[in-house]
């Protein structure tokens, strides 16, 4: 089995407002209406805060180091203030240590409102996009940002659209099956380093590194760029985890499945991961004999399990006491 | 296990070429080496995973050891580090 410590995961405490507002600008149509603000300003909590009792008066339990929206029922609200009380307001919740404010449903903010928050250095940023939209956003890049990484070392492929990855001691094949599997039309994620994130329950997102992208070593050969060399077809960026297979010299004293009835999972991170050993001896096709664990994998998915197919087969035919017979009965002249 | 805190200290920090020789020393040995840098975990017997770590000068890293040999690796792979990667 893989081993997985403390050291493999790491999880961000906080990004900053630039980092926030350069991942997001484009994707959450997000502008910026503050000149003053001060940009190392951290966001630590994934959460999010409306801050419509703030905004009246009520700053005890104020959620303040939370990203605060302001939607229509606040902007309405404000509406209603005169411009003094407007002041008021604002300076009581500025007086906290907001780490920035999102206007929605492309409302203006007040003019009173950007001289205040340049003053008090908070960013404030407004969107096109309504409340509910936003708020779903955000929480979605946030809970992204802040979950725990996984750092394994393995090849991940995705194979008939089965996300496999590939794991076992060094030097023991893993790229070379990853290369062969390019070469027969499946796609690469990323090889040596592949970092995991968990989004939502159950599912764990795996993709390479920055820096190496879908570049690879080959022993004897050196470093290789899978993109450059095989294109487009034969790389992805981003895949979801469906298989471990781990990779392993035979090993006499190791129990292998023969039936498959018994599918074992490992534990990612809190997530059971369908786990399948495979022992490597001369004249075995990892590369093939990975296509059938993708194939089979997504039979199963579909409801179609051979060995219990035949698990079946067996009880019934025990059960009737039917003769164990040829497939064909009689070959009625066809001798094809 | 063997656990060992480590500076880069020479100029271009850990590039191709000390990656190279690292994983060529480590290859020598049967135990498990792993180089860790900012949470960032990677096997040390990868090329790959150590140029991953892209640790530039003056940066921390922990090389950690496991295996039978874990002595006589950590020696000798904790000396490279230390005399800069041949690089001073």
């Amino acid at each position: 089995m893989i081993k997985i410590d403390s050291k493999n995961t790491t999880r961000k405490d906080h990004i900053t407002i630039d980092f926030f507002y350069e991942q997001t600008k484009n994707r959450f149509n997000l502008k910026l209406f503050t000149k003053d603000q001060d940009c190392n300003k951290v966001i630590v909590d994934q959460n999010l805060h409306r801050p419509g009792l703030a905004l009246a008066g009520f700053v005890d339990l104020f959620s303040y180091n939370r990203i605060q929206v302001i939607g229509n029922t606040e902007m309405g609200y404000l509406k209603i203030l005169s411009k003094d009380q407007r002041k008021k307001s604002f300076e009581r919740l500025f007086k906290f240590d907001i780490p920035c404010i999102v206007i929605t449903n492309n409302h203006e903010p007040f003019p009173e409102m950007i001289e205040l928050a340049d003053k008090y250095k908070i960013t404030i940023f407004g969107s096109n996009y309504s409340t509910t939209k936003i708020v779903y956003l955000i929480s979605d890049f946030l809970e992204d940002q802040f979950a725990p990484r996984l750092s394994l070392h393995g090849s991940f492929v995705d194979v008939y659209g089965v996300g496999i990855l590939f794991v076992g001691k060094s030097g023991i094949g893993k790229s070379e099956v990853a290369l062969d599997l390019v070469e027969r039309g499946h796609r690469i994620v990323a090889d040596d380093v592949v970092i995991f994130t968990k989004k939502g329950e159950g599912i764990l997102m795996g993709s390479g590194t920055k820096l190496v992208e879908h570049f690879m070593e080959v022993r004897g050969i050196g470093i290789i760029d899978i993109r450059s060399m095989f294109g487009v077809r034969a790389i992805r960026y981003q895949k979801r985890l469906e298989l471990v297979v781990e990779l392993e010299v035979w090993d006499d004293n190791t129990e292998y499945t023969r039936t498959g009835l018994d599918s074992k999972t490992i534990s990612l991170m809190d997530i059971d991961i369908p786990y399948v050993k495979l022992p490597i001896v001369p004249g075995k096709n990892v590369t093939v004999i990975s296509e059938v664990i993708a194939l089979n994998y997504l039979l199963r998915h579909y409801g179609y399990d051979a060995a219990k197919k035949l698990q079946e087969k067996l009880l019934n035919s025990m059960k009737n006491h039917s003769r164990n017979d040829r497939h064909v009965d009689y070959f009625e002249h066809d001798f094809e | 296990m063997i656990e060992n805190k480590i500076k880069i200290i020479n100029n271009a920090g850990l590039h191709t070429r000390p990656a190279a020789t690292i994983v060529k020393l480590a290859a020598k040995y049967k135990c498990d080496f792993y180089i860790n840098k900012d949470g960032l975990n990677v096997n040390g017997k990868s090329i790959i995973g150590v140029m991953t770590l892209a640790a530039e000068k003056g940066s921390e890293v922990t090389l950690t050891f496991e295996g039978e040999d874990e002595k006589e690796a950590s020696q000798e792979i904790v000396d490279y580090f230390k005399r800069g990667f041949d690089e001073l």
